[in-house]
């Protein structure tokens, strides 16, 4: 960074930060489907990735038949929410109805994802489509600043639909199913809880979450295509461990912290270290806390 | 391209390792079936027929099928027919030798138009030297490949030609000094920013000077970082090193924050989907290209519809310039008078061709200097600049 003055290189990080902030809350988004999914099945869904281009594809398409931009989205979230639960139904509830090892629905989960990925290639093309900006307001000036408004939607919307998922979780009858059902989900169902819906309930929750930030992400990079979901999607995955899986304010710390290193890594590093990095500090924290940043200490079953 | 190139021919090699001894010969199909053999000057056309690559080849053939059509027409070369010979090299080394071996074992063959990939054009070189057979490739861009004998040709560019072509647009046309570079991590990526900024620096005069060089992973969507890094630095201008899934987003992600920001890039992102993906965010994007099938002038025109005609797609750079390479060996062959091979190479060599991809001249190592048509994103579409 010779040749900056010092005022620059201030700016210079400050903007870096709202690069990494933005990105950070879409990778947060992604990384609470997997938190939730573990926390009541202590299952790792490695189809999540594959679900989130999957929403994008869905989200391009009905622009594509002129729906108008929210109510594709809107669509597009409840396809993918439903993705989520056919998912869950055809392939991994058989496996819990045979008390399969935990592996074989690891490993199903991983065969899901390829085969969304290659309907996505078989009826989208592999090649990079062009999505619409849809929330782009130019550029906010703060002074010196130049703030992309873009980023600041993306911070803003994931940020409340983060607090509205917490409030699900922590102030609804539906949320308190949830939590019964991840504390111990056979006296859940003693008590009169449907944990099959609650199952499915969640896979709709994880799989909304991901559109979202599918269509968030899509509309910043302005690119859709169906490989999209896999590193986005294994660094998602990271921050959701770094900040302990299965708890949600977790996520969005891993998120955060893996995004704004990222972007960082990109500035003082190089920009072809930034996909390292992430997975240099999740290596990092789990040798220091096998449980991630927030983790609970009595997850066994991993 | 070079790594186009190696890519194809990576996967050439692994292809035929897979494909051992089931490989069959290639076949042969005559243009003009009727011709008696002792009529007929022969041109092979060697290249990727099948297989991943199979758009290059097969564009070789009907490049060089149309023009020995046009010179038919006209009655041939030397009073005699002109025959293509196709070869199927499946991009593939081991393949091209033994093709070498057959074709130069026919006495009627001339010349070779072909082969596709710089390493498997280097495999049959020698052969073809060897045995004093003219070989012109419309592809090749490896630095040693016409080094290897005095019958290698090449109609094609290297690197350097063109890299001096896109920073004589962001400094002369565009009149910028201030100039960023974004290059993605490739062999070809690394390798092109180094000689732009190299040649950058022998211009220091005019003022122009490097101010940042970002490197970003291929594929990866989001750039921002290495925007604001550029962007910081003071770019009036950067040159992006990398196919339209660079530039597409780079503009895309730059215009966002500096919507004065000019982008120059290279022939490789000459494509229908850099308008798609850009958008509006990629008009006045620049770079230089070897053949603009837009372009207005009469004999471009006539031969890109003639070609639309007959085969129904456009015709790429290269398959143009597979188009010139076979007029230039026929041309050389009237020139020398004769079918004696070395006369109709030094023909070839002193040949002045003005051909659809521009006048060509072979320098003394029989490498081709082009001039670069200049074309800029307009109103959605690609236009010549003026």
């Amino acid at each position: 960074m010779s040749g900056l003055t010092r005022n620059c290189v201030a700016r210079v990080i400050i903007q870096q930060l709202f690069n990494g902030l933005a990105l950070g809350m879409a990778y947060a988004l992604i990384a609470v489907g997997y938190s939730l999914v573990f926390g009541i099945l202590r299952l790792i869904n490695f189809s999540h990735g594959s679900i989130y281009a999957f929403s994008a594809h869905m989200a391009l398409l009905f622009i594509g038949m002129q729906f108008g931009v929210i109510p594709a989205i809107a669509m597009s979230i409840v396809l993918t929410g439903l993705l989520g639960v056919i998912i869950d139904k055809t392939a991994l509830e058989p496996l819990r109805k045979k008390n399969s090892i935990p592996m074989a629905a690891l490993i199903t989960t991983i065969g899901m994802s390829n085969i969304i990925q290659n309907l996505l290639m078989i009826f989208f093309n592999t090649e990079r489509k062009p999505f619409p900006a849809f929330f782009d307001f130019g550029m906010i000036k703060l002074g010196n600043l130049q703030i992309n408004s873009t980023q600041v939607v993306m911070c803003i919307v994931s940020l409340a639909l983060l607090i509205l998922l917490t409030l699900i979780i922590n102030k609804t009858k539906l949320g308190l199913s949830m939590r019964a059902t991840e504390q111990n989900a056979k006296a859940a169902s003693l008590m009169g809880i449907n944990t099959n819906f609650i199952i499915s309930f969640t896979f709709f929750m994880g799989g909304a979450s991901a559109a979202i930030a599918g269509a968030l992400i899509s509309g910043y990079y302005q690119i859709v295509y169906p490989g999209m979901g896999f590193m986005v999607g294994l660094k998602a995955f990271a921050a959701a461990v770094l900040g302990g899986i299965g708890v949600l304010y977790g996520s969005v710390v891993g998120g955060l912290v893996v995004g704004v290193s990222e972007s960082f890594a990109a500035t003082f590093i190089g920009s072809s270290y930034r996909d390292s990095i992430a997975f240099i500090i999740l290596i990092l924290v789990l040798i220091l806390r096998p449980t991630g940043l927030f983790g609970k200490k009595d997850i066994k079953k991993v | 391209m070079k790594r186009v190139l190696t890519v194809a021919l990576a996967l050439a090699l692994s292809v035929s390792v897979l494909a051992g001894c089931a490989s069959k010969p290639s076949t042969t199909s005559p243009a003009t079936s009727s011709a008696p053999s002792a009529g007929v000057i022969k041109i092979a056309v060697a290249g990727p027929m099948t297989g991943d690559n199979a758009e290059y080849g097969k564009g070789f053939v009907n490049a060089a099928k149309m023009m020995a059509d046009q010179w038919n027409a006209n009655g041939g070369v030397l009073g005699k027919k002109i025959e293509i010979v196709q070869f199927d090299d499946k991009n593939s080394g081991e393949e091209a030798s033994s093709i070498a071996q057959k074709i130069i074992s026919d006495k009627d063959i001339i010349g070779v138009i072909g082969h596709f990939a710089s390493g498997v054009c280097m495999a049959a070189a020698p052969t073809y030297t060897e045995n004093k057979v003219i070989e012109i490739s419309p592809s090749a861009s490896h630095p040693d490949y016409s080094g290897i004998g005095e019958y290698i040709f090449r109609n094609n560019t290297v690197i350097d030609v063109e890299a001096a072509a896109a920073l004589d647009i962001a400094i002369k046309d565009l009149g910028k000094k201030n100039i960023g570079i974004i290059s993605i991590k490739t062999d070809w990526g690394t390798k092109t920013a180094a000689i732009v900024k190299d040649l950058i620096a022998k211009q220091a005069s005019s003022g122009a000077k490097v101010v940042a060089h970002e490197e970003v992973m291929e594929g990866s969507d989001d750039y921002s970082p290495a925007i604001t890094k550029l962007n910081a630095a003071g770019s009036d201008v950067v040159i992006c090193v990398g196919m339209y899934n660079l530039i597409a987003p780079v503009a895309k992600q730059y215009k966002q924050v500096n919507p004065k920001i000019e982008l120059v890039g290279f022939s490789n992102a000459y494509s229908q989907q850099l308008l798609d993906l850009g958008g509006k965010a990629v008009e006045g994007v620049r770079f230089p290209v070897i053949f603009f099938s837009g372009s207005t002038d009469p004999k471009i025109k006539g031969y890109v519809d003639e070609y639309n005609k007959r085969y129904g797609s456009i015709p790429s750079a290269l398959t143009s310039q597979a188009y010139d390479s076979t007029g230039m060996l026929l041309e050389a062959i009237k020139a020398a008078g004769s079918t004696d091979r070395k006369k109709v190479r030094d023909a070839l060599a002193a040949i002045k061709y003005d051909g659809v991809t521009g006048m060509t001249v072979f320098n003394e190592k029989r490498d081709v200097q082009k001039t670069f048509v200049k074309v800029i994103i307009k109103d959605g579409k690609f236009e010549a600049m003026k």
